[in-house]
């Protein structure tokens, strides 16, 4: 039956259908939700989903419900282990006790990003990202 | 159910645009097409930062510029029940036609197959009687 089905989006997501999936986007986001449909840009719709934050070894989750997501901004589409996923070990707490943290870490890291892309574009001639791209 | 029929059926819900900039728009939806373009009506605007709003009456979003849709949760059920409603109408209507049509067409089929003295499993087109 594998075989038969090319390996495109179409191809390759049926299997994950109604199935617990981890999504990440570009933006960095983490959503988990069940997986509805898809279509053959990777469209998603994702039903009961809750969005994660992690720093260092706890997470918080928040639910956010039903998702369309636009297949363009889909980094990562990963199948969820119901058997093992409680034995990962890390720590829930409050989404508003963790979301200081998180807040923190993206700018650290989008600080460093800059800078980086600053050296590379002064020092080695290197293009500057974001013409087009993430902006929107 | 595809996202893009899920949009769709979306019409007049609220939902929850967010753009891949980081601004994400309140509004009713009023329209949408193929593209994911869309029209929301009644709209609240955030910017990326999530501390400015803007108040709008309506307003054009280009697809491409979507990251996601976030729509009311219970649309899904909604959607699917219409989908089996719609496939069941479908079927007892098709199954009118073709258990009607079935007692002309078999007797014809055998007097083509015999002429030609093949068997007659042969004569029929595969999948051709359901």
């Amino acid at each position: 039956m594998d075989s038969l089905i090319p390996f495109t989006t179409s191809g390759s997501l049926v299997d994950c259908v109604d199935r617990k999936m981890l999504v990440v986007l570009r933006d960095g986001r983490k959503l988990q939700g069940v997986l509805r449909s898809y279509d053959q840009f990777a469209n998603l719709v994702l039903e009961d989903t809750v969005e994660r934050i992690y720093h260092q070894d706890v997470f918080a989750e928040l639910h956010r419900g039903l998702f369309l997501i636009r297949g363009e901004n889909v980094v990562l589409l990963g199948e969820i282990d119901l058997d093992q996923e409680d034995e990962v070990p890390l720590r829930q707490v409050e989404w508003a006790a963790l979301e200081p943290y998180h807040k923190q870490e993206v700018n650290d890291k989008k600080y460093r990003e800059e800078a980086k892309a600053q050296i590379l574009f002064e020092r080695r001639g290197f293009c500057k990202e974001g013409g087009e791209g993430d902006g929107y | 159910m595809l996202p893009l029929s899920l949009l769709n059926a979306a019409q007049n819900k609220p939902m929850l645009v967010e753009l891949k900039n980081g601004e994400t728009f309140n509004g009713h939806l009023v329209n949408c097409d193929n593209f994911m373009n869309i029209t929301l009506r009644e709209v609240y605007q955030t910017n990326a930062e999530g501390d400015r709003f803007w108040q709008l009456k309506e307003c054009y979003i280009r697809g491409s510029t979507i990251k996601y849709l976030r729509v009311p949760e219970p649309l899904l059920d909604a959607v699917k029940d219409e989908q089996t409603r719609a496939r069941e109408a479908g079927r007892s209507a098709r199954g009118a036609h073709v258990s009607g049509g079935r007692g002309g067409r078999g007797a014809p089929a055998r007097g083509r197959g015999g002429p030609r003295g093949a068997p007659m499993r042969g004569g029929r087109g595969r999948g051709r009687g359901m």
